[in-house]
């Protein structure tokens, strides 16, 4: 291990032009990653933040909705039914309404939710301000996002003229990439009949119910007839194009991954095929194979680390400049699952030249050229 | 072959050898053959070769290229294992050991040098040294110490920081043979070691060579095609179509 660590970094050290080659592929490589996966994240938080983000960890919807809050239609009564259910500790009505509202600096485009204040479904995560009171009318939670539009605490923003001063500010809270306003359902509905009029006789029509549980989800849904019950997560997923986009991302992640397998494969391939006769002497002179062979994982992991550091660093600068309108995040947890997976495959893209190094015959070091 | 059947077998010349049997000697090579692929594709490259070296003998195997000097080199040095005979080394029976064996055997017993130095290109001269000792496990400071001598006596102290690109042909070998007696072998096995230098450098390397093998008691044997340098060793052994063959003519080292 001492002389393969010896080969390995020294050859690292003299030779760094042809390292920086392999670091630089693997620096695009895990930038590339990192960026797709700061998009993966920016797109599934900004789908599933209000889903995520409230005190119910589950979501009841009519069994025709196939789990989406905008297709699901309840009656408000429902919500008692579900509250009654054994198990279910809270029960908040939820209704979504995606249109476009007036702020203190102009249009918005937003995602109003009608909620129970304090009951299951309400946003946990308030960074200022306070959560409006059970039944308060004319007030409303605004997420974080809107203050790029001037939306602060004490503004108002309205939708076809029924206006909400907003109390408190939330983060994390966007719906399909909108950023949202938390309101009652009274407030809701009358922002739902001024925009959508033809809705305006189902007045105790809501969209889904919210529920904090430790229940069987199958058992709550039996209870109360023509619904079924997701997991806040499942509903997350169940947002048109979120389980989609995540396949796409993920799938262009893994393969651009294995490209970086592949990388560090051929490099080191053409390295062991180039250095055939300096391992043959080394064999020659009593290395063992396995010596040889740790020396490249060594060189392939160090290589893939140096990537990795290159890589993010200049994914987080790239992080800085990118547009706001986009939406990616970048995550430390991605960071480090990226990390490892590209440290990973420089290991397996070493392996590859293992056979190759243990095919190398020492007695080819003796009587080559003449 | 045991050592009982070594010893017995020396009792009578076999008139077929032309090589001579010194019982007591360190090198021990008796019959071996080498035979390459099988049916009529088998080509013999070496053909019960018999030679004995003594410690502190610096012998010249040659032959035009091709004839079997390059095998019997290698299976002396352990990398080529004899289709039939024997090698040993002192009491070590060198065809007997296993792949795993030999690899350690290689570290431990032979130091070699080969045609164009072959040093690790990004290892410096110092660290060329210090790499075959890690080989086989010796201690850091240990090492340190015997590869500074061994530059030092080679005339490399001020060197030793280079890396081989920065050292002249001669130098590099002269790293090699550094490299080489660096464990304390007792086989120094050396393969035309002029190939990648002019005449008088060829030489002075040589003549080296001769000199370290002798100083420290070792058992050389160096492959040549240069005649020119046999007047450095001590006996001749000529390889001719994969016979080996005693010539007598050595003028003896150092003349």
């Amino acid at each position: 291990m001492n002389t393969s660590m010896m080969l390995a970094t020294a050859e690292i050290r003299r030779g760094r032009g042809r390292f920086a080659s392999v670091v630089s592929a693997l620096a695009l490589i895990v930038f590339l990653v990192l960026v797709l996966g700061a998009l993966a994240d920016g797109l599934f938080f900004g789908a599933t933040g209000a889903v995520r983000s409230t005190t119910a960890n589950a979501y009841a919807f009519s069994s025709d909705a196939e789990g989406s809050l905008v297709r699901s239609r309840l009656d408000i009564s429902d919500v008692e039914k579900f509250a009654q259910v054994p198990g279910v500790d809270s029960a908040g009505p939820v209704g979504v309404l995606l249109t476009g509202g007036e702020g203190p600096e102009g249009e918005l485009d937003l995602a109003v939710f009608g909620i129970s204040m304090g009951a299951a479904g309400t946003p946990n995560t308030l960074v200022s301000g306070r959560i409006p009171e059970p039944g308060e009318v004319g007030v409303a939670l605004a997420d974080q996002q809107l203050d790029q539009f001037g939306v602060r605490i004490g503004t108002t923003v309205s939708v076809g003229g029924n206006s909400a001063e907003i109390v408190g500010i939330v983060s994390d809270t966007s719906y399909q990439l909108q950023p949202t306003i938390w309101t009652s359902i009274d407030t809701w509905r009358a922002m739902r009949d001024a925009v959508r009029p033809e809705l305006s006789g189902e007045a105790t029509q809501i969209n889904a119910v919210a529920l904090t549980t430790s229940a069987d989800l199958g058992d709550i849904a039996a209870a109360v007839d023509g619904t079924n019950v997701l997991t806040a997560e499942a509903t997350g997923l169940a947002i048109p194009g979120v389980e989609q986009q995540n396949a796409t991302l993920n799938s262009i992640i893994y393969t651009t991954l294995a490209v970086s397998a592949l990388v560090v494969a051929l490099f080191f391939a053409l390295l062991v095929l180039e250095k055939r006769e300096l391992f043959a002497s080394l064999k020659a002179l009593g290395t063992p194979t396995s010596r040889l062979g740790w020396a490249v994982i060594i060189q392939a992991v160090v290589s893939s680390v140096l990537g990795v550091i290159i890589g993010s660093i200049v994914a987080q600068l790239f992080g800085l400049v990118i547009p706001a309108s986009v939406p990616t995040l970048f995550r430390p947890e991605t960071l480090i699952t990226i990390g490892v997976f590209t440290v990973i495959a420089g290991f397996v893209g070493a392996l590859f030249s293992l056979r190759r190094i243990a095919r190398i015959d020492p007695a080819t070091a003796i009587g080559g050229a003449l | 072959m045991s050592e009982q059947d070594a010893t017995t077998a020396d009792i009578g010349p076999d008139p077929l050898i032309d090589a001579d049997q010194r019982p007591n000697a360190l090198l021990q090579v008796r019959d071996v053959t080498k035979v390459y692929g099988t049916g009529h594709t088998a080509v013999t490259a070496l053909q019960t070769a018999t030679m004995s070296v003594e410690q502190g003998e610096f012998v010249a195997l040659v032959g035009p290229s091709g004839s079997g000097k390059t095998t019997l080199i290698s299976i002396i040095g352990g990398l080529l294992a004899p289709t039939t005979g024997s090698v040993h080394i002192g009491d070590i029976d060198v065809t007997a050991l296993s792949r795993k064996e030999l690899t350690r055997f290689r570290a431990e017993r032979v130091g070699f040098v080969f045609q164009s130095a072959n040093l690790v290109p990004f290892l410096t001269a110092r660290e060329n040294l210090l790499y075959v000792a890690g080989l086989i496990g010796s201690s850091k400071s240990v090492a340190r110490a015997r590869a500074d001598q061994l530059l030092e006596e080679l005339g490399l102290a001020d060197r030793a920081k280079n890396l081989p690109e920065q050292l002249s042909g001669g130098e590099r070998q002269r790293v090699a043979i550094g490299r080489a007696l660096m464990n304390d072998p007792d086989l120094v096995l050396v393969d035309e070691p002029t190939a990648a230098l002019d005449t008088a450098l060829g030489r002075q390397v040589v003549q080296l060579l001769g000199r370290e093998v002798k100083d420290r008691g070792k058992t050389g044997i160096m492959v040549t095609h240069d005649l020119r340098m046999v007047e450095y060793t001590d006996r001749v052994f000529q390889i001719l179509d994969g016979h080996l063959t005693h010539v007598e003519s050595s003028t003896g080292a150092g003349h």
